[in-house]
């Protein structure tokens, strides 16, 4: 896409000021909502987590509500908003790495009341060492790699063109190459066959801003189908709009003259929450649907092609289920003193949190596998604690940098315990001392960390070779330690296959926290089957309640 | 602490030379050849065991506690001795010739025994030197031999020899449940593990006569590495007891890898020692402890 001078772009030649960058920024935003799922599903590793898009969309997201209601025509004093906005809403490394691009073409831009070519090459340079000098040990290949080479061409058109907005329109071919690059610089991504997720939701955002210029549209394309493994209906489930009070998903493969656009219309006409899955010509049909519908799109689709599976669930009843199992959990947490040191973790399940109460922790922020928390989430968990001693143990790789994050913002002396692992957390969480000295007991727990060996059992979202690794979508698949090192056909050989690599037999204790997809029953039966196999160890079965993984598993 | 308070009672002059006699309690885990070595007077602290009661070491050995302890029906709890007794080691001891009596005991803030002498003391006008360790085992033991080591030089010395042996001192231990110690009532309610819904091992500290949670591990290897951290930063030792519940093949492990690792700081002579079952009953079996004195 290089400059089309017969497209006519909005802005092109006019000032870039206060008002014109809020535009950019909402395009920004718009086409990285849109191409969402895409990016989403760049994983690494075929497991449920670490949602790129949805992490970087919800940053900008945060950026963006904080300029969408404001008439600021200061272009440097805009772009602070935006900085401000992305910070406070940085979820997962990608959002973070994002947030702190825009803090760095704030720094450069701030006092600047129309950003000009020049400055607009500044900010892309300033954003790019910020972001840099952000991350600890910077890994090239990454979103961070795309941010350069972005600048860097940005820089070389400096010298041909006097235009920020041609400027752009000759970066994003720049990011886009990059993009198709980071294989090259990142073996782990040309082994798993993808591109760099959060340089791909970078592109993205540029793309956006450019397109928004072109006039090209920007709003989510209804036909797009995803690939089945990255539908996600839980969050569906979090809105459920008045009066539609069924959730009907159906399996099908659809017949000859299935058009996608007509069923689109169709579903449309029926119920809301919309998404459409394929996978090896099935296709998986999601749609929320009022009682006296509910019906109506199976008759339909029975219409047009061979339906293998439906399912349907009362969506209120499950609503109400739910609260009350959220309100009949409730966390005793540790009370602490105005001199004690507070620990808040990060926990993805129920059963987790309460474990971790009842290890002394002062605050929890929900989340963890899919859903990262924000900054902001983990600043407001501690503000409020009535000490300004803090430690934090994110217990997921993704949310580290989030952490750290929080940690710059606040005014509270805060350290940041990088716990990738939720065992790793537990064990943290056991050499804390609330009356100790903030930097002697971080030093404690971030010792700990390296006690633990950490096993998580999932199942594969796509298939993959990796790590030498043969995983084919749906198989259960085994990490330790974050590597993936297993792939089976139950549960329970995934366990036994996590175990062996992780020589359980020569540890004392092994601790299952099972999932929520697991049944009780299901967890025991594992676990007695763990049993018989390490008689020389303790084996100890938690109820963890995290999603998508069936169970996460400390060796020590 | 209340020795500085009994000090006071005397008359610098009057009590510099004279022959002390020392009474103690079970509790201070001294072995027998060293009780005798220096004729020390030993009260037996209380067990009860369903309702019955046992006299600490005499009526029931500690290997047969610590086998029965996980099965005991009713929790087992202890008591202080009865003033009588105490009244009884103190009239022995003045009467075979010495001129002051200190009695040196488990701490305060946690058994009765303190008080009890201190009643007991009362009536042998000012001869008896009641003290709280403010510790217990061979945390109370070490003091106990630092007194006796040093009782030809006189009341004073052996006040300052305590005091010296209570500063150098440290006193850990590695249990093995948090069962016994949470039930105990002796571990202040504030400690957050208390309440965990994983089982762990605590490891405590016993400072200044309270009972402080230094943190939670989740097995044995870690307990020992953690314990083993905490006698190396002690550096070079005076005196070194390693302490157990029942947990003879652990106690031993542990002292051979304090060997290899720092054999050259440890004292010459290490006690190994069954801890008395009235602090068992409040640890449970198989934890692991020291006493450590700093040179």
């Amino acid at each position: 896409m290089g400059i089309d001078t017969v497209r006519v772009g909005r802005l092109r030649g006019k000032p870039l000021d206060g008002q014109a960058v809020k535009r950019l920024v909402e395009a920004g935003l718009l086409w990285l909502k849109t191409n969402q799922q895409t990016v989403n599903s760049l994983n690494v590793f075929p497991v449920p987590d670490g949602d790129t898009g949805t992490n970087m969309m919800l940053t900008m997201t945060s950026a963006w509500n904080e300029i969408k209601d404001s008439g600021e025509k200061h272009a440097g004093k805009m772009v602070a908003m935006v900085a401000k906005g992305a910070l406070m809403g940085a979820r997962g490394n990608s959002g973070v790495i994002l947030s702190q691009l825009w803090r760095g073409f704030a720094r450069a831009t701030q006092d600047s009341a129309i950003i000009d070519a020049e400055v607009f090459v500044r900010g892309l340079m300033e954003a790019r060492d910020t972001a840099y000098k952000g991350v600890v040990k910077p890994v090239e290949g990454t979103i961070l790699t795309v941010a350069k080479d972005t600048a860097s061409a940005a820089e070389a058109a400096l010298a041909e063109v006097q235009d920020p907005i041609e400027i752009l329109a000759r970066s994003v071919p720049a990011a886009d190459a990059s993009v198709n690059q980071t294989p090259e610089l990142l073996p782990i991504l040309k082994q798993a066959g993808v591109v760099d997720s959060g340089g791909k939701g970078l592109f993205f955002i540029l793309e956006g801003m450019l397109r928004y210029i072109y006039g090209e549209p920007l709003d989510t394309p209804l036909t797009t189908v995803q690939p089945l493994s990255s539908l996600n209906f839980d969050e569906a489930m979090q809105e459920v709009e008045e009066g539609q009070d069924y959730e009907v998903v159906v399996d099908f493969f659809p017949g000859q003259h299935f058009e996608l656009q007509k069923f689109y219309g169709k579903l449309e006409e029926m119920g809301t929450s919309i998404q459409v899955g394929e996978g090896d010509g099935m296709y998986r049909m999601h749609i929320h649907v009022p009682l006296d519908k509910r019906y109506e799109p199976i008759d339909y689709i029975m219409g047009i092609g061979t339906i293998t599976k439906i399912a349907m669930e009362n969506l209120t009843a499950q609503m109400d289920e739910m609260d009350a199992k959220t309100k009949s959990s409730k966390l005793e947490l540790a009370k602490v003193e105005s001199n004690q040191i507070a620990v808040v973790v990060v926990s993805p399940g129920p059963g987790l949190s309460r474990i971790f109460a009842s290890l002394g922790v002062a605050a929890i922020v929900g989340g963890g596998q899919t859903m990262n928390p924000s900054t902001q989430e983990i600043l407001s968990a501690f503000e409020n604690l009535p000490t300004e001693k803090i430690i934090v143990l994110p217990n997921n790789k993704n949310i580290i940098l989030a952490a750290n994050q929080a940690k710059e913002v606040t005014v509270k002396k805060v350290e940041v315990v990088p716990s990738k692992t939720v065992p790793q957390g537990l064990a943290a969480m056991l050499a804390h001392n609330p009356d100790g000295e903030l930097a002697v007991v971080t030093e404690k727990m971030i010792k700990a960390l390296s006690e633990v060996t950490t096993g998580e059992i999932t199942v594969a979202t796509r298939s993959v070779e990796i790590d030498g690794v043969n995983v084919k979508e749906g198989e259960v698949i085994a990490l330790l330690d974050g590597t993936l090192v297993a792939s089976s056909k139950s549960i329970e050989d995934g366990v036994m296959a996590f175990l062996n690599k992780a020589k359980a037999e020569e540890h004392e204790l092994i601790t299952l926290y099972y999932g929520e997809y697991l049944s009780q029953s299901d967890a025991n039966r594992i676990a007695d089957v763990v049993r018989g196999a390490y008689k020389g160890q303790e084996i100890e079965l938690q109820d963890g309640g995290q999603p998508h993984y069936q169970f996460i598993i400390s060796v020590e | 602490m209340n020795f500085v308070i009994a000090r006071d009672c005397f008359a610098r002059n009057d009590i510099t030379f004279m022959k002390l006699g020392i009474v103690t309690d079970s509790t201070c885990d001294l072995p027998q050849y060293l009780i005798e070595q220096h004729g020390l007077e030993v009260v037996p602290s209380i067990l009860i065991i369903e309702g019955k009661e046992y006299a600490d070491g005499e009526d029931i050995s500690r290997d047969e506690f610590y086998k029965r302890l996980p099965d005991f029906k009713i929790h087992s709890t202890t008591a202080a001795p009865s003033i009588g007794e105490f009244a009884r080691r103190y009239q022995k001891l003045l009467d075979s010739g010495c001129d002051h009596v200190i009695s040196i005991h488990a701490a305060g803030p946690l058994t009765s025994m303190v008080s009890t002498a201190q009643q007991a003391a009362r009536e042998f006008s000012n001869r008896i030197t009641v003290i709280d360790s403010l510790s217990l085992s061979l945390g109370l033991g070490f003091q106990v031999l630092a007194a006796a080591e040093s009782s030809e030089d006189g009341f004073e010395a052996a006040l300052g020899a305590i005091e010296s042996t209570r500063r150098r001192l440290r006193v850990f231990a590695a249990l093995d449940t948090i069962e016994y110690v949470r039930r105990s009532g002796r571990v202040p309610g504030t400690i957050a593990f208390l309440g965990s819904l994983l089982s762990i091992k605590p490891i405590i500290e016993l400072a200044d006569g309270e009972v402080k949670a230094i943190h939670a591990v989740r097995t044995m290897k870690q307990a020992n590495a953690r314990m083993l951290t905490f006698i190396r930063q002690g550096g070079s030792l005076e005196r070194l007891a390693i302490l157990h519940t029942g947990a003879e093949a652990r106690a031993r492990e542990f002292l051979n890898q304090l060997m290899n690792e720092m054999s050259q700081s440890l004292p010459r002579d290490i006690l190994m020692v069954n801890v008395t079952t009235v602090i068992g009953t409040h640890v449970g079996p198989y934890a692991l402890g020291f006493a450590a004195v700093r040179v």
